[in-house]
């Protein structure tokens, strides 16, 4: 009957430390504690375990959280926002160059058409001609050189 | 004889953020999909010791928690969109953790790390071999507390896996169960059994 009642006690003690008691059970065991010397000590001996488990004293290295912090930094730096946006500025690009190549022949129609009926020079007409041919270019670059200064501050800040 | 002072029921305690937006789950997870890098300074920092202490106490190998911690922190940053903040920062984090150790363990043995899938099929009780033990030994500082922690190092992983999520990490039951993305009565079966080779490993221990 004894040997129950300390194993019910243990069992109980266990059950309180992993899913909480009901309050009958509760209460039974701190009674049978208060009255049990053994199973009083091995309730404190337990206490002492879960305490020791609560402050296991180890530290990480001093400097672990700097150096990974510095290669997080980098990944997010590789792999950052300015980096993914590169495909959609050079499929825009591609698109834009694609869309020259087939209108020229329009835009060159439309340019004999503006010098035939406005008297604009032919080399006006070639430089416009020209310049529809780089103005897309030169604004990929433009677009370039402002990413590549987004990529830097970025880097600079992290 | 007097008896012992006892508290029924180790409740875990609400987890104190220490900083700026990280008492608010949405607002870190927000921070997490726009890799904000202060935001994840801030984080290692304050998970540092729990995180290392966790990989440290699964691996039994300084070197290798070092480069879990670093890796752990990288999936981080590349996986941040995947936090939605519905869940305990922490849970998530120390799921990505315990997925890079079992992958580590795939790539190589590590001889402390017995098989954290399913402790009940076939698994061996298979303590750590004796360089693991002092090398962790070496990091433990408390000599009063010193017992438990080398008996923690002699009980198989999964139970100490647990056992530190529950009472040093403080993690709910059902956290845990997220962690190990096992159900809650296979947690509850852990840290009964957890707790008895705990006690068993202390008494061989002690005699």
């Amino acid at each position: 009957m004894n040997e129950n009642l300390h194993e019910r006690a243990s069992q109980l003690l266990a059950e309180s430390i992993v899913e909480g008691l009901r309050p009958a059970d509760e209460t039974w065991l701190r009674e049978h504690l208060a009255s049990c010397t053994n199973c009083a000590q091995e309730a404190a001996a337990t206490q002492n375990v879960l305490r020791a488990l609560r402050t296991v004293p180890v530290s990480a290295p001093r400097d672990l959280a700097a150096r990974t912090q510095l290669r997080v930094r980098l990944r997010a730096q590789q792999t950052s926002p300015a980096t993914n946006g590169s495909f959609w500025l050079w499929a825009v690009t591609a698109a834009s160059w694609l869309l020259g190549v087939f209108s020229a022949p329009l835009v060159w129609r439309g340019l004999a058409w503006l010098g035939a009926n406005f008297g604009v020079p032919k080399l006006a007409l070639e430089f416009g001609f020209v310049l529809w041919w780089t103005v897309p270019p030169l604004l990929a670059a433009a677009i370039i050189v402002y990413q590549k200064a987004l990529a830097a501050e970025w880097s600079n800040k992290n | 004889m007097s008896t012992p002072a006892f508290t029924l029921a180790a409740a875990p305690r609400p987890l104190l953020f220490a900083g700026f937006m990280t008492d608010d789950t949405h607002a870190l997870a927000t921070g997490l999909r726009q890799r904000d890098p202060d935001l994840l300074d801030h984080l290692i920092e304050q998970y540092q010791q729990r995180l290392y202490r966790y990989l440290l106490f699964l691996t039994g190998n300084p070197p290798l928690a070092e480069d879990l911690f670093q890796e752990t922190w990288i999936r981080v940053l590349e996986r941040g969109s995947q936090y939605n903040g519905k869940s305990k920062f922490e849970s998530w984090l120390f799921a990505i953790a315990r997925n890079l150790v079992i992958d580590a363990s795939r790539r190589k043995k590590i001889s402390s790390l017995e098989e954290l899938g399913d402790p009940e099929s076939n698994a061996p009780y298979d303590p750590p071999d004796e360089r693991a033990a002092s090398i962790l030994q070496m990091l433990v500082s408390r000599e009063n507390e010193q017992s438990v922690q080398l008996s923690l190092l002699k009980i198989p992983a999964y139970y100490r896996e647990v056992l530190l999520l529950r009472f040093s990490e403080e993690l709910g039951l059902e956290e845990i169960a997220g962690v190990m993305a096992t159900p809650v009565s296979t947690v509850k079966s852990r840290l009964y059994r957890g707790l008895a080779a705990l006690k068993t490993a202390m008494t061989e221990g002690a005699a």
